[in-house]
């Protein structure tokens, strides 16, 4: 229990930093954060193999991909009034009350099972136990899902495509580069040929 | 052992933080950060409710729902990058031409 205590106030605050901090950076590392949390706690709920990936997949991949993006966008920070001031004091409201039906409808949650036979039932969620379901019960998902990452691939690939024929401040300003570089040869040439 | 109503109030106090979030931010990536708060709220519930049947079928969901969750962000990240390079600001106060 101390450790489930110990581990859900730092996932709250992690979670709290996402939404507060006005910095992406700042929130991307909260939400690490909290995500790094969660993967211990898959720990002490006997899921080991997801506790490993949530790690690679979700903290590593995933948030690293949000970090480039980020710092490739360099946005600065939002500025201007909130065009819908009255948003913020009804969504936090909202939230409390949403979380406060939610918390109560768990804890009318009866166990099905006793939780020392049940957890038994899980062998620690190793990845041996967790394959076999994935490659019996969850044969077509687990083929369906190679199709949509294939599928994922191809159309941010597609999206993020640069035309050359279309990028008029790329062309304008490679352009210069070379009338420039042309400038500097012609310049550095000219000396050279009244020498001689 | 925690029992898991506790588990599953975490999951439900996560998923409205990151709710909050996506309704006050109003950048589109951070509210892109929120929405992944929100999924890994179901994720954890979903852990939990595994080990109270001790059922393995919910932990192999979680591991498809990770996938879907790597596809996503690349496909959303994608077409921010995609917007950003038309009009320069990811507000989507600004990026409202969808609007009805």
């Amino acid at each position: 229990m101390v450790v489930f205590v110990i581990l859900a106030v730092l996932a709250i605050a992690g979670a709290l930093g996402t939404i507060t901090f006005k910095s992406g950076i700042y929130s991307a590392l909260s939400l690490v954060g909290t995500l790094l949390t969660l993967a211990m706690m898959y720990v002490t709920l006997h899921a080991q193999f997801l506790a490993s990936v949530q790690v690679m997949v979700y903290a590593g991949a995933i948030m690293v991909l949000f970090l480039f993006v980020i710092m490739l966008l360099n946005e600065s920070q939002m500025s201007g009034a909130d065009p819908l001031p009255w948003v913020q004091p009804v969504a936090i409201a909202g939230g409390i009350v949403m979380a406060a039906a939610l918390a109560f409808t768990a804890f009318q949650f009866k166990a099905p099972k006793n939780l020392e036979t049940a957890t038994a039932a899980l062998q620690g969620g190793t990845p041996g136990v967790i394959g076999e379901t994935l490659f019996t019960k969850f044969l077509l998902p687990f083929e369906a899902v190679s199709i949509l990452l294939l599928i994922a691939v191809v159309g941010a690939v597609s999206l993020v495509h640069r035309q050359p024929a279309h990028n008029e401040a790329l062309e304008t300003t490679s352009e210069h580069a070379t009338d420039d570089a042309y400038a500097d040869e012609v310049s550095s040439s000219n000396p050279a040929k009244v020498v001689a | 052992m925690v029992e898991t109503q506790y588990y599953i109030a975490l999951a439900a106090i996560l998923f409205s933080i990151g709710a909050v979030g996506f309704l006050t931010r109003r950048s589109a990536i951070q509210m892109f950060l929120c929405v992944e708060l929100m999924l890994n709220a179901a994720n954890l519930a979903l852990v939990a409710f595994s080990r109270a049947w001790g059922d393995l079928i919910a932990q192999s969901a979680v591991f498809i729902i990770l996938t879907l969750a790597a596809a996503e962000v690349a496909i959303g990240l994608g077409i921010i990058v995609a917007i950003f390079k038309k009009r320069p600001t990811t507000n989507v106060d600004v990026l409202s031409s969808l609007k009805g």
